[in-house]
């Protein structure tokens, strides 16, 4: 294939690449943006949204029934987290971040303990190639890039036209006003928290059956939205999501041209230095 | 603490010394070589508490410091063929330079931003040692075999249990005596100072950015210098120790022993290196007690152990 | 006593600062003699904690200069100024509750003898001592030294917070607000404290009280709206038209 052609391929590998990181880090950009936290279990929200759809698929046979449990299930898991832990800690900074790894671990090894350590595919629901005059491009993949960006403009429309939406800006903006203007901040919070859980758990189970469902794949799709929510710009929803078109094609072209491990290097590295630098006040009300 | 149980204190130092020391005559082999492990790691914890506990701020990068000087360490012997004593320096110095290059990197940075940081730089150095594998031997690692101290016309084998035991004890005895010392000193006053007020201490005249470097490399150093232990004691070197488990083992035993108290880091290490290898026996998902481990000092036990003994019953506990 | 330029300690020169569309301090020049005991008054929001933060260099101005001395500190930090004599203590208490009053008086005080890393070794422990002691005797709290700071009386606390000023041998202390929270003994002592110490340092003190004002000031700032509005001995102000509008306008 000439430049030309693997460009495209790159551009279309790219496209659905950021629409899927897009969807993934949306949650991680909300959680912080509305309370304030760093929810280091992120990922594992992902991987449980890919292992609820492996299992709703292979058991009920219907992977558009699994698109519909996996955030169902994975929020309420999210609720409960919430609920037990995050809430009694005050939502703490500090402290919500080790929690939340305390909960990474607990996710992670009961998938472990449960579905067992192997990566097992699902079945695409529909199978077909788009053919292109110089490759074949997975129709699904297709279709996972228009689901993604379909729920992300769902999400938009959601946080500025329905009334949880404005709670969660006003939230975001002003905790103490909301407050004093009778939104229920402690619901929103719960809400906010099931939200970007079950957003991020499409996310995972879109993706399964083009990638398998493993215990660790969490991992990757944290730091990922790490480095998309960090660069974005925490907080910023917009941020985020032209974060992860750049970041989701540059991966790819990095990836392909040198290896994946220096691609990942470089993106750690990004983030950890961009934090270093632009870090100065980003947490609110941390002092000093 | 206050100034009259100086001695009280010291003795009860020296006295755990003491029990550790004449523990190895009567364990048997396999809990032996465990409380080896556990002196070195616990080590490791100190270096780390002089961060969390005594500067206040939390890392998640801490295995950066630790690896460094296991690859320092490493490396040099492996591959330079430099003897025992040589690798070991190496390892210090490796560590250094990285707690040097993160501290200046971090001067800024505090709370929630500091933990991410430092979990990104310490991943990104995970990732390196992953990718520089034709050196390092990435995940799989490399022996060093044939390790030795010659002292006194002696040859002491480093494999030796007992030697491995009494090195380990002789390398935690400093660190535990070096942090009491610390903190009853008047830099350690400074550290304590800047955990509860760094804007008080700056107007009382203290350059914190400076102290906040020293802190970060001597508790870098300490890490590097159990990591470096580590691999001249139990002969490995492997990525594994640049994971982000390895930065998170610290923060639970220190948060778990007590953060803040001298004591902690070993009770916290002890505890929980014995959970971790009783669960493992007991499912492969064993890292679950990490977790919950995590979890529960986040709600209801956020001084720790020994924490909750001095706020208890023991005020002059440091 | 007259801001003579040969005498005068402090000086600010065009001092400015901005909190994004809001000009807290507005291109003040500000003097003080060696040796004052100066009162700064002014109504809420009038700039006061602001152009001492400037003086103290906890903010870094907009625009213009800080004169100490005779020399341009503008560009050194809050913790360089300290070793040039200017003591800020807080509005709101900001001593180290966790560690004892001992400690608290100690960090000020070692701060003196820490020039050279190797001091750090070898500090002259006897010295600090002293010096930690005689902080203590002065402002009253010897016996409770080994006490947690955070376990005192609030009128303690504030009394710390001076020990810990004059352990680090002021040229100019600035106290913001001291007696506020304080009772009406609490206030005499504290009163009795400042005239001690002006004996050695020049002072420079934010307070709302005006009896405290009057009882201890040799002269008074006063500021509205970033800007000085007036300056003279206390009666002179209490009697000036622009300062009663301030006051009485709000």
């Amino acid at each position: 294939m000439t430049l030309g052609p693997h460009l495209l391929l790159a551009l279309l590998e790219g496209t659905v690449g950021g629409l899927v990181l897009a969807l993934t880090a949306l949650g991680l950009s909300l959680v912080f943006g509305v309370m304030r936290i760093v929810n280091v279990a992120h990922g594992e929200f992902f991987m449980l949204g890919a292992i609820v759809a492996w299992y709703v698929s292979t058991t009920a046979g219907s992977f558009l029934v699994a698109l519909l449990v996996a955030p169902l299930v994975v929020g309420a898991v999210a609720v409960t987290a919430d609920r037990l832990v995050l809430r009694r800690i005050g939502y703490e900074p500090e402290s919500t971040i080790v929690a939340t790894i305390g909960l990474l671990y607990i996710l992670q090894q009961v998938v472990l303990m449960t579905y067992g350590p192997y990566a097992r595919p699902v079945a695409a629901p529909v199978y077909f190639r788009i053919d292109f005059p110089w490759f074949g491009y997975s129709g699904y993949k297709l279709i996972v890039a228009g689901a993604a960006g379909a729920l992300l403009v769902l999400t938009w429309v959601a946080l500025s036209r329905t009334t949880l939406g404005l709670y969660m800006r006003a939230t975001q903006q002003d905790r103490e006003m909301a407050q004093a203007f009778a939104v229920p901040v402690d619901r929103v919070y719960t809400t906010a928290f099931a939200v970007g859980a079950g957003l991020t758990a499409v996310a995972g189970a879109l993706i399964v059956p083009v990638q398998q469902a493993h215990y660790l794949m969490g991992l990757d799709a944290l730091l990922m939205s790490f480095v998309v929510v960090i660069l974005g710009g925490l907080g910023s929803l917009r941020g985020t999501l032209v974060a992860a078109f750049v970041v989701g094609l540059s991966d790819g072209v990095v990836s392909v041209l040198f290896s994946p491990t220096l691609a990942k290097i470089v993106a750690t590295l990004l983030v950890g230095l961009v934090l270093a630098v632009r870090g100065r006040g980003l947490f609110g009300e941390e002092g000093a | 603490m206050t100034r009259e149980r100086r001695g009280l204190v010291l003795a009860l130092h020296l006295a755990i010394i003491a029990v550790l020391a004449g523990l190895q005559l009567v364990l048997p082999p396999f809990h032996h070589g465990m409380v080896a492990r556990i002196m070195v790691l616990a080590a490791y914890a100190i270096g780390y508490n002089l961060l969390l506990g005594y500067t206040g701020l939390m890392s998640l990068g801490h295995a950066m410091f630790f690896a460094a000087g296991m690859y320092g360490t490493g490396l040099t012997i492996h591959h330079l063929g430099a003897g025992v004593a040589l690798g070991f320096l190496a390892g210090l110095v490796a560590g250094v330079v990285t707690a040097a290059v993160v501290g200046l990197i971090t001067l800024k940075t505090v709370g929630p931003a500091f933990l991410i940081v430092t979990m990104m730089l310490a991943q990104a150095f995970y990732l390196a040692t992953l990718y520089f594998n034709e050196v390092t031997m990435g995940d799989q690692g490399f022996i060093l075999a044939g390790l030795h101290l010659d002292l006194g016309g002696h040859r002491f084998a480093l494999a030796n249990p007992a030697v491995k035991y009494n090195v380990g004890l002789g390398l935690f005895a400093i660190c535990l005596l070096g942090s009491l010392w610390l903190v009853s000193s008047p830099v350690g006053r400074i550290f304590l100072a800047l955990r509860e007020n760094e804007e008080r201490t700056r107007l009382l005249g203290y350059n914190t950015a400076r102290y906040r470097l020293v802190a970060v490399v001597v508790s870098g150093l300490i890490s590097a210098l159990a990591g470096a232990a580590y691999t001249l004691l139990f002969s490995y070197v492997g990525s594994t120790f640049a994971g982000i488990l390895y930065s998170i083992y610290p923060l639970l035993w220190t948060l778990l022993g007590g953060a803040g108290t001298t004591l902690g880091p070993l009770v916290g290490t002890l505890l929980m290196t014995y959970v971790v290898d009783v669960a493992s026996g007991i499912t492969t998902g064993y890292l679950i007690v990490v977790g919950a481990m995590l979890v529960v000092a986040v709600l209801w036990a956020p001084a720790g152990v020994v924490g909750g003994i001095r706020a208890r019953w023991a005020r002059w506990l440091p | 006593m007259g801001a003579v330029a040969a005498l005068s300690l402090l000086e600010t020169q065009a001092l400015s600062k901005r909190f994004g569309g809001l000009e807290a301090v507005s291109a003040v020049d500000f003097h003080l003699g060696r040796g004052e005991v100066r009162a700064l008054i002014g109504p809420n929001g009038a700039g006061k904690t602001t152009l001492v933060g400037l003086i103290s260099g906890r903010l870094t101005p907009t625009s213009g200069r800080v004169l100490f001395a005779g020399r341009d500190v503008t560009s050194l930090r809050a913790w360089e100024r300290v070793g040039l004599g200017i003591v800020y203590t807080f509005q709101i208490t900001s001593i180290y509750r966790s560690l004892a009053v001992w400690d608290n008086v100690a960090l000020a005080a070692q701060r003196r003898h820490l020039g050279a890393v190797a001091d750090w070794l070898a500090l002259d422990r006897q010295a600090v001592a002293r010096d930690v002691d005689a902080a203590l005797a002065t402002v009253g709290l010897a016996d409770l030294s080994d006490q947690p700071a955070g376990a005192l009386a609030y009128g303690h606390q504030r009394l710390v917070e001076v020990a810990m000023a004059l352990a680090l041998r002021p040229e100019l202390l600035i106290l913001d607000e001291p007696t506020q929270g304080l009772a009406a003994g609490e206030i005499e002592a504290l009163c009795r404290l400042v005239r001690d110490i002006a004996g050695a340092a020049t002072v420079l003190i934010i307070e709302h009280n005006m009896a405290v004002v009057l009882q201890l000031a040799g002269r008074v700032t006063v500021m509205d709206k970033g800007r000085i509005i007036a300056e003279g001995t206390p009666r002179e102000i209490e009697a000036h038209p622009e300062v009663q509008r301030a006051y009485l306008g709000r």
